[in-house]
């Protein structure tokens, strides 16, 4: 018998998954503590890079560690925007139509990605919006305790 | 610049660019590429003295897949090989710097990647940090949207110009027997297809695709032997950025910029405009224009009529098998210098520049210098 | 002023991704084969090594292996092991035999199960045959053959197996 031309293909689905529970650190994790309990976000003033938000334990430019505190606004200017069409199930926030926007907070140096699902038509680069919080009790300290952004006036 | 090994490439194969091969599994299509390489190069498989691969565990959906080609690569007797979790063109990179510390002196490279088994959205979702970013379920071209929306404000470039770039690509597509599309479509046309995510729309983003491909790279000595016109590396260097993409200036290259800087030291060259062929490893008309401004390329959209050709491949917006993009980029250097390209063969042609990519928003990316003379004598 | 002290100390990113695996066409080949009781191999061009599952190409001697053959579903147990304690999913008595089986004509082994005996009685060398699904049953896949069981012909000599160990 010769090697097999055509055969029908023989495939199978199979979903994999990956059950982690990841360490959030000294940084990430009091970060995240902010938006949970005092519903505050709060960046790290780092050497070279200003006011990072979100926040890390080190700065990406030079890797050194340290930095202090400081509480930025909820609110702040769009500097990317791209408004996805058709959401992937699985994957994307929003069964509906929604965008995903980087947001320079008001006293940040770096931007904050997240989404918005409103008003798409009027998003753009410049654009103000404010952060829209998750309810007491259904905040769970991950970055979705801000439910969404949504535009100013 | 002190003198290194001339290296050089001395041939290659590939799968043909298919949205899916429902017959054959990544080791299987990699197989018959490997072979027909060797064959390209005049030698046997036991001619060969380092084998690398570049690959994904969550592309091919399994743990350590790169074990499943290390057979269809050549296994016994034992051999010597290892493996990128990158584009393949990483792994080319990692076969160089052996060279040069002669370690071997002639070396396969292979990519693999059924793309078309798992989905590229969610798996590209995984390159980002899991905190902040990849549980926004943030994927590929989400991020390459937003890059693209912020040097849109910033540049003033509007949707027709995007889809020009992309026409641009599509036109050199059509002459390209081994890419996946290769039918020319107009700017009109394409400024028609629907958005995935805005400002990017259907025609200005790679279709689904995988392949296999196999480079056989050999130092000087033995690269004559094995190519009648072998294009030698004169210059490489790769550069990352930062990870957070709201942290760093989407709308240039740094990294492409400074990688550049010194492959052109390397291979002693003053800028882009010394060579006559420009291969960029962008996957959206505005990764293209960016690389275009970091590589000193003229910016305008057509770039100066008496500068290199960009793309004479069609790029990646014509076909961009995930894990092989990047290597198909140094190939097409290949097949330029080497009279190899066909019916889009760039007249005159004897250094390329040539790009390639890795991460979201253009965040690492590799520079080569090639040429059809030797480098250092 | 600062976030509290007390930090979230843990996230849950369960990753869930879709893949739809092709068996490729020497898989499937071999699979659906399973299902009219034929177990197929493929020939090294090169060396004439018969593998089985069949393969693209030789592992060893890098060439192309073309031909489709058919083996007997008989052969013998090279290694095994005894399993004494419950795996899960797997509702077999215990202690039972997981062996490597090399089909009469093969150059690689196959695994399953020894069954139809006494653990004890499961030897390097026992000659083993394979037990099939009921007709309707099989599906074309590796469950078709439920275990093999000693077929009683004398146990072969390490000498003829010890090169497919």
């Amino acid at each position: 018998m010769k090697a097999p031309t055509s055969v029908e293909p023989m495939s199978q689905r199979m979903t994999v998954q990956f059950p982690y529970k990841r360490s959030t650190g000294e940084v990430t994790g009091r970060f995240l503590a902010g938006l949970k309990e005092q519903k505050k976000i709060w960046g790290r003033r780092i050497a070279g890079q200003g006011v990072v938000v979100p926040p890390n334990s080190y700065s990406e430019v030079d890797a050194k560690s340290g930095g202090e505190w400081v509480e930025v606004k909820d609110e702040g200017t769009i500097t990317a925007v791209g408004i996805v069409a058709k959401p992937v199930a699985d994957l994307h926030p929003s069964d509906a139509s929604f965008a995903y926007v980087l947001v320079k907070l008001d006293g940040a140096d770096t931007s904050l990605a997240h989404i918005v699902k409103d008003r798409l038509g009027e998003l753009k680069v410049g654009a103000r919006v404010k952060a829209v919080w998750a309810p007491d009790g259904e905040r769970k300290g991950t970055i979705r305790d801000i439910a969404c952004f949504q535009l100013v006036g | 610049m002190s003198k290194l090994r001339n290296v050089a490439i001395v041939g290659f194969a590939q799968a043909p660019i298919v949205a899916d091969d429902p017959h054959r599994t990544a080791p299987e299509m990699l197989y018959p590429v490997v072979k027909q390489a060797l064959k390209n190069a005049n030698v046997e498989r036991k001619d060969i003295d380092y084998q690398c691969a570049g690959s994904s565990d969550y592309i091919d959906g399994r743990a350590f897949s790169f074990s499943q080609v290390m057979e269809v690569m050549g296994a016994w007797p034992p051999v010597q090989d290892s493996h990128v979790e990158m584009d393949a063109i990483w792994a080319a990179h990692l076969v160089w710097v052996k060279m040069q510390a002669e370690e071997c002196d002639t070396a396969i490279i292979a990519g693999f990647g059924k793309v078309s088994e798992g989905s590229p959205m969610h798996v590209l979702n995984l390159q980002l940090d899991p905190f902040y970013h990849a549980s926004l379920g943030l994927d590929h071209v989400s991020t390459s949207a937003l890059q693209a929306s912020a040097y849109m404000a910033k540049a003033g470039v509007d949707d027709a110009g995007l889809a020009e770039v992309a026409a641009r690509n599509r036109a050199a597509g059509a002459k390209n027997p081994d890419t996946q599309l290769r039918q020319a479509v107009s700017a009109a046309e394409l400024q028609k297809t629907p958005f995935v995510t805005s400002p990017l729309r259907e025609g200005y983003l790679p279709p689904i695709g995988e392949t296999a491909t196999c480079l056989v790279l050999a130092a000087e000595g033995k690269a004559e032997k094995m190519c009648d016109k072998p294009v030698w590396i004169h210059g490489v260097d790769h550069r990352i950025e930062l990870q957070t993409i709201g942290a760093r200036d989407l709308t240039s290259s740094a990294s492409t910029k400074l990688a550049a800087k010194n492959a052109f030291a390397m291979a002693g060259v003053k800028g882009v405009n010394d060579a006559q062929v420009v291969e960029l490893g962008s996957t959206t008309p505005v990764e293209e224009l960016i690389l275009r401004d970091a590589l000193g390329l003229s910016s305008g959209l057509g770039g100066k009529a008496d500068g290199p050709v960009v793309n004479p491949s069609g790029s990646p917006l014509c076909a961009n098998p995930l894990m092989n993009t990047g290597l198909l980029r140094l190939a097409e250097g290949f097949r330029q210098l080497s009279g190899r390209a066909g019916e889009r063969a760039v007249s005159g042609a004897k250094r390329a520049v040539v790009h390639a990519s890795a991460g979201h928003c253009l965040q690492q990316n590799i520079v080569w210098v090639l040429g059809t003379e030797r480098r250092w004598a | 002023m600062e976030p509290p002290k007390e930090r979230v100390k843990f996230i849950q990113t369960d990753l869930v991704l879709p893949y739809h695996y092709y068996a490729g066409d020497y898989k499937a080949l071999y699979l659906r084969a399973l299902k009219d009781k034929k177990i197929l191999g493929s020939k090294c061009s090169a060396t004439g090594k018969v593998f089985v599952p069949p393969l693209m190409s030789s592992p060893d001697a890098h060439a192309p292996c073309e031909e489709i053959v058919e083996l007997p579903d008989k052969g013998i147990v090279t290694t095994f092991c005894v399993v004494n304690v419950p795996v899960y999913g797997r509702d077999i008595e215990l202690p039972y035999v997981v062996a490597s089986v090399a089909l009469d004509g093969a150059d690689v082994s196959i695994y399953g199960l020894v069954q139809e005996c006494k653990a004890e009685d499961v030897e390097m060398g026992t000659r083993v045959q394979a037990v099939w699904k009921p007709d309707g049953e099989r599906q074309g896949d590796h469950t078709d053959i439920k275990y093999f069981k000693p077929t009683g012909e004398p146990k072969a000599p390490l000498e003829s197996f010890i090169h497919r160990l």
